[in-house]
């Protein structure tokens, strides 16, 4: 693990989810920007590039985690960092969807895709995982 | 017609002497005789009831006795007819049966031969009787057939499932209405391949039946478009039709209609999802905030520490009320019986309600107004139900109420309805939430809500209850200003 100072923006409308997340990330020495909408996301992540995003998939609309996604990937710095869903619904939607694989990342739009409750053990993992992989 | 009864005879002879004789012998021997004294009564007599046997002289002023014969014929075709005749006109007693007498008597005779004939005659008319009963009974039972196969048709035409039988060469041989409404076909035409007609996943099975002789009945649905309609879910259930040597003769195809159930199973899937996703969001919340509280390289100061456990425990409460409010709809959704219904004075419940929200009223320095018609007014209903209906109402009134504003609850009888208002001076809803207002998890995100929680059940609960005693629930609701809520209970409970 690098010791390097990074940030990273996160993106929940569950303001206690944030604040737990916020207060695990910062204790890992991350410098961390929150945000409880898409809206106030995109414009966190435009001002600070943060080194990682990790976004709700549920909030205002059902797939509005997708949106974001998508819109951070269009951007220059968006392609550079990883951007993670969270998300509670994977597991009874019967639908199985996963981003282990290049093209399950390609299908979502996003580096990974992680279950609620978020063990930030492994959000930290996959972050560091995206920059070796980029890396080699 | 039982052997065993006495039989009917008619003595048709203008000779006094003789008919007295006939009769004295014949009813020695067990028969039913009548006499007729000419032609003319004779006729008249044979052809009003039913004889079994009929002896007819063949000279009589009147009528002579072929003409006689002939008469009888025409009504009681299975009346026995002897001509009586004397040996001199021999030739007329043959002619006689020629003309379609059973046989003929000659006179002068003896009660012996005149017995003897007559049981002759009557093992002949026992025959007629019967073949005429077996051709009753055969055109009867035909006409019964007939009658069971037109009923059988009406009955699977009027069938809402589609039924469809095909031969071995997959060819149709029966199809009812409801088939080719189902299969979006305009017609199938009989004795020609069809299965190509069909719609693809029912028309691959088929093939798989004839083509592997497939002898297992197999169900399974398909989805079919039809044009413009919207789309139809199918299931098709294909049952093997064996011959007697256990070899394929075709499949019988059931189709049956089951886009309802697919609506509902989408539905139920879909709340299930919610009710997961609502569920999991303090669950996460929870885990997220022990993770720090339970981790010593975290460091965290107490005031952080006591931020956590606060709203963990505060999370948690949330998870249970979900978990009651879930309990209750299921309970709501599937027994009703359980229920005791009484007279409820609603008076006191909406006091108790109020008086579970005090904190929280007093947290808000709210101002209650209550104001009841003086007699008291009562709604026949569950108590457990009632109290919960006005608990999650009132809640809502405190809980979306603005600090410092007021709640107002009234209730009256009118027009076989006790009509009960909750109103708050809260947050009021926007134009397009009001739409979603009772749907499930439903629960408006704007500024105002942010900092709380709820279930997005609570409406749901209040909308069922209320529905399930015939009544209604209505709302009228200001953006920022506040909202009723108006409750129709009917005054005299039906299948409570």
């Amino acid at each position: 693990m690098t010791q390097k100072v990074r940030s990273i923006l996160i993106i929940d409308d569950d303001t206690d989810i944030l604040l737990a997340l916020k207060t695990s990330l910062e204790l890992n020495n991350f410098k961390v920007f929150t945000a409880e909408n898409t809206k106030d996301g995109l414009k966190i992540f435009d001002a600070e590039k943060p080194d990682a995003v990790a976004t709700d998939l549920m909030m205002e609309e059902m797939d509005s985690g997708f949106t974001l996604t998508y819109h951070i990937k269009k951007t220059e710095h968006g392609k550079k960092i990883p951007v993670i869903l969270m998300t509670s619904a994977a597991s009874v939607t019967g639908f199985k969807f996963d981003a282990y694989t290049a093209e399950e990342r390609e299908w979502l739009k996003c580096d990974a895709l992680l279950n609620k409750p978020i063990s930030v053990e492994d959000l930290i993992q996959r972050i560091d995982l995206y920059y070796e992989e980029k890396n080699t | 017609m039982n052997s065993l009864e006495p039989k009917r005879v008619i003595v048709i002879d203008d000779e006094e002497a003789l008919r007295h004789a006939v009769k004295r012998i014949l009813e020695i021997e067990g028969f039913i005789v009548k006499v007729a004294v000419n032609g003319t009564e004779g006729i008249k007599l044979a052809t009003e009831e039913d004889y079994d046997l009929a002896i007819i002289d063949l000279k009589m002023p009147d009528i002579n006795g072929i003409d006689v014969l002939k008469e009888i014929r025409k009504s009681k075709p299975n009346t026995i007819c002897y001509i009586a005749t004397a040996f001199a006109s021999y030739d007329s007693a043959i002619e006689s049966t020629k003309l379609g007498a059973d046989g003929y008597i000659l006179k002068p005779f003896t009660p012996e031969e005149l017995i003897s004939q007559l049981y002759k005659g009557i093992e002949k008319r026992n025959i007629l009787l019967e073949t005429e009963r077996l051709r009753k009974e055969r055109e009867e039972s035909l006409l019964e057939v007939a009658f069971e196969r037109t009923r059988l048709k009406t009955i699977i035409n009027s069938l809402k499932d589609g039924v469809v039988v095909i031969n071995i060469h997959g060819e149709a041989v029966y199809f009812n209405t409801a088939a080719l409404m189902l299969m979006n076909l305009e017609y199938l035409p009989l004795g020609i391949p069809v299965v190509e007609h069909f719609p693809n996943e029912i028309a691959s099975l088929l093939n798989s039946h004839f083509l592997n002789g497939e002898n297992q009945e197999n169900t399974f649905s398909a989805e079919i478009n039809r044009n413009g309609e919207g789309k139809l879910f199918i299931e098709a259930t294909l049952s093997p039709i064996k011959q007697q040597n256990n070899t394929l003769a075709g499949v019988a195809v059931i189709l049956r209609n089951i886009t309802e159930y697919k609506r509902l199973e989408l539905a139920k899937s879909q709340f299930v999802s919610m009710v997961a996703h609502e569920l999991k969001a303090p669950i996460a919340a929870t885990i997220g905030f022990l993770e720090i509280l339970n981790n010593p390289e975290m460091k965290i100061d107490d005031a952080q520490r006591f931020d956590f456990q606060t709203r963990s425990h505060s999370r948690l409460k949330s998870l249970l009320s979900m978990v009651n409010d879930l309990l209750d709809i299921s309970r709501l959704e599937m027994n009703k019986s359980i229920r005791e219904i009484r007279e409820l004075p609603l008076n006191e419940i909406i006091s108790e309600a109020l008086l579970l929200c005090q904190a929280d009223i007093k947290k808000k320095n709210l101002k209650v107004k209550t104001n009841y018609s003086p007699h008291g007014i009562t709604v026949k209903a569950d108590l457990h139900e009632v109290s919960r209906l006005f608990l999650n109402l009132i809640n809502n009134a405190v809980k979306y109420n603005k600090d410092g504003g007021s709640i107002s609850v009234t209730a009256e009888e009118k027009n076989q309805f006790t009509v009960v208002k909750v109103s708050d001076t809260g947050i009021g809803l926007k134009p397009e939430e009001q739409a979603k207002l009772f749907v499930e998890y439903f629960r408006a995100k704007n500024e105002y809500t942010k900092q709380i929680h709820g279930t997005g059940l609570g409406l749901s609960i209040v909308k069922r209850i209320i529905e399930s005693y015939d009544g209604k629930i209505e709302f009228k609701s200001i953006y920022g200003e506040g909202t009723e809520f108006i409750l129709y209970f009917p005054a005299v409970v039906i299948g409570g």
